[in-house]
């Protein structure tokens, strides 16, 4: 089974100092929403009651909000893919049996797989902002200022790692972890690319 | 053609190790991805990707499970061997008889230097694969080609191969360290 410690981040900051982070979490986030569509490249560990998987991730974000997410097999490299429509409807392909598609990607991936992985809020959450459409998010900030943890949707998601992005001049987070109950998705980000 | 290459290559062949380099291209030709590392088989079903550029992955079939390690992610992934057969082609380099049992096998011309062999899973369902091409030269297998069903293409070429080298004990084993999370697939 999967045997795992919650790795408690360090202190968070208070009062003052972490009002003064929401504000300028608040402009980053303003800066990332307006930076256009993205795509990255990394790996993922996927976990759910000690099952799960790994591999290589590519993720692309349209303009219009939609999410094309590929995740790739070690070694094969066998892939399969989720495209996810704006209004959440999604279609997978790759996976035995065939293509499937459904209103809603993330239960038609989790019916699939077995995993459960919050793709909608993922794509915002992979950039270190809280997801806009799911309800309350409480941000704790690190010594640096930055997202050190959002709890939202029933989701933890700590951020141990950072790395500076030319384009934006914005920190954009280099590791991802999120829990929620039994399920995990810890994601690298080792390529982040703005796309025209 | 290529039946004779994989012939002469298989030959008493028993356990192999050497260097390999991968590249990932997607269903439009671009390159996803490449990395490089070190591969080791040994008959009749154990076999060890060390993968150590652009970052460490460590694969390892130790006859009975397939231990997938991924030390950046503190996450290890088991499970049964019995499907990995049916999903390497290497596999039927050991043990050539069950090529043509696995696959339908296809003799191609002679293409960029190398003598060429195409593989259809006999069972599609099973291999998560659509087809594969094993490439030879002189020095044996140079290169393996998988394509899956959403057109990726995995090229990977192989170099320095050491036929039937003696293995130390631990090459196809390996033990979960503390901290890493096993989960099963």
């Amino acid at each position: 089974c999967a045997t795992r410690q919650a790795r408690e981040p360090a202190p968070a900051l208070e009062g003052q100092a972490a009002q003064a982070a929401a504000v300028a979490q608040r402009a980053r986030a303003e800066v990332l929403r307006n930076a256009g569509p993205w795509s990255f490249g990394g790996r993922v560990a996927i976990q759910k009651a000690g099952k799960g998987g790994s591999g290589r991730i590519d993720w692309r974000h349209d303009r219009q909000g939609g999410d094309v997410m590929s995740l790739s097999a070690p070694v094969t490299r066998q892939s399969w893919q989720l495209t996810v429509e704006p209004d959440g409807a999604g279609r997978l392909d790759g996976l035995e049996g065939g293509p499937r598609s459904g209103p809603d990607a993330e239960v038609l991936l989790q019916e699939a797989t077995q995993w459960d992985i919050p793709v909608r809020a993922l794509a915002d959450w992979v950039q270190g902002v809280a997801a806009p459409d799911l309800g309350q998010a409480d941000i704790q900030y690190g010594a640096d200022g930055l997202p050190q943890r959002i709890e939202q949707g029933g989701w933890r998601i700590d951020y141990p790692a950072w790395r500076q992005d030319a384009v934006t001049g914005q920190a954009l987070p280099a590791r991802i972890e999120s829990v929620r109950g039994d399920a995990t998705v810890r994601l690298l980000v080792d390529d982040w690319q703005w796309l025209p | 053609g290529g039946r004779d290459e994989l012939k002469t290559f298989t030959t008493g062949l028993k356990g192999l190790d050497g260097q390999f380099s991968q590249q990932v291209l997607n269903k439009d030709g671009k390159l996803k991805e490449s990395s490089s590392g070190r591969v080791a088989l040994s008959a009749p079903r154990l076999f060890r990707w060390e993968y150590t550029k652009p970052y460490e992955q460590l694969i390892v079939a130790d006859g009975k499970k397939v231990w997938i390690y991924e030390p950046d992610l503190k996450q290890a992934t088991v499970r049964d061997q019995g499907t990995e057969e049916q999903n390497s082609p290497l596999a039927a380099l050991l043990d050539p008889a069950r090529l043509d049992q696995m696959f339908q096998v296809e003799d191609n011309a002679e293409q960029e230097g190398l003598q060429w062999l195409t593989l259809w899973p006999k069972d599609p369902a099973t291999a998560n694969f659509e087809r594969a091409r094993l490439g030879f030269n002189a020095a044996g297998l140079a290169r393996m080609e998988v394509t899956d069903a959403v057109g990726q293409r995995t090229v990977i070429s192989f170099a320095g191969w050491k036929r039937n080298p003696s293995f130390g004990a631990s090459t196809f084993k390996y033990a979960p360290a503390a901290g890493v999370d096993v989960v099963s697939n």
